[in-house]
């Protein structure tokens, strides 16, 4: 499984309304359970922080990938978000981010979740590819350039 | 006439698809008295990546790591169980690395000549790194590939074939 396989453009918003890690966080759980069904969005919130507590998924190259595993879905999930602005995600590099991967996953789904995450470190890392990531201002063009 | 295959390997991944092609891999070798191999890959490649780039904290790689070789040791005894129910006899291998090099390897060490694998990817994508790792063993197998789209036709084939642990042997 791939990245790809689960893009989903019900589950992509550009730009991110708010501007604090917290608030991003919620946005995406949001997103995630507009679409899939409200009941589980506080047990996937707790997962994401939970996890964000043991360290930030804030990594390098304006890139957050806050994950967690949990019961709450029974099928790997991503919601890709794109803020305007940098946002202080407490990035391991220092710097602020702008590109969010929330990346949820049952729980006895643990090899599709690390090659969701892979795939997504993979597809992430060209500056080329950042740089147009960084224009795009729709679902739409991001589905496509990462279909492309 | 001899028959077209003789050992065939499948790939699982615990994935729904994986096991729908074991199914399949399990009736093939029967009808063509086929030896059968099932192989999991840990894939301690990606474990390692995610890692180096600080997405997995070294507590977040153990625990998974022990996740998937849990779920390797299930699937595989899933597959033997299946395969014993209609009479054959699957061997199985749990490997760890890059998927697709272990498999690659395993097909050249043991000769096989035919590969079975569950579905490849619905959406594609032009750039190399969004290769699926099933995506990936199709494109580098040095042997002939079948590939199992999930369907009901698997399943009713599979569960037509007579059982032999219900006393069919």
């Amino acid at each position: 499984m791939t990245f790809t396989d689960v893009l989903d453009k019900d589950l992509i918003k550009v730009p991110l309304e708010h501007s604090t890690k917290n608030a991003i966080i919620e946005e995406l759980v949001d997103v995630l359970a507009s679409k899939r069904g409200k009941s589980h969005r506080e047990e996937i919130l707790r997962a994401v922080l939970d996890r964000e507590a043991l360290g930030s998924t804030g990594l390098a190259d304006s890139i957050a990938i806050p994950h967690a595993k949990t019961a709450a879905v029974d099928k790997v999930a991503v919601v890709v978000g794109i803020s305007r602005l940098p946002v202080d995600f407490n990035a391991q590099d220092g710097k602020l981010s702008q590109f969010f991967f929330l990346v949820i996953a049952p729980e006895k789904e643990a090899s599709a979740h690390i090659e969701v995450l892979a795939s997504i470190a993979r597809a992430t890392s060209s500056p080329a590819f950042r740089r147009l990531l960084q224009s795009a201002r729709s679902a739409d063009e991001v589905m496509r350039l990462f279909l492309d | 006439m001899t028959e077209p295959f003789h050992r065939m390997l499948v790939y699982l991944d615990g994935s729904e698809a994986s096991v729908t092609a074991s199914m399949a891999a399990i009736v093939l070798c029967k009808r063509l008295e086929a030896q059968l191999t099932a192989i999991y890959v840990v894939n301690t490649r990606a474990l390692q990546d995610l890692v180096k780039a600080r997405i997995f904290l070294d507590v977040e790689e153990r625990e998974y790591r022990r996740d998937i070789e849990g779920d390797a040791d299930r699937y595989l005894r899933h597959v033997q169980r299946l395969g014993r129910q209609k009479g054959v006899e699957v061997l199985t291998v749990k490997s760890s690395g890059t998927v697709h090099t272990e498999v690659r390897n395993h097909i050249m060490e043991n000769k096989v000549d035919l590969l079975v694998l569950g579905g490849i990817s619905q959406i594609h994508s032009r750039r190399d790194e969004l290769l699926s790792e099933t995506d990936r063993m199709m494109r580098t197998a040095p042997c002939p590939v079948l590939v199992v789209r999930e369907n009901d036709t698997i399943w009713d084939m599979f569960e037509t074939m007579p059982d032999m642990e219900a006393g069919g042997q």
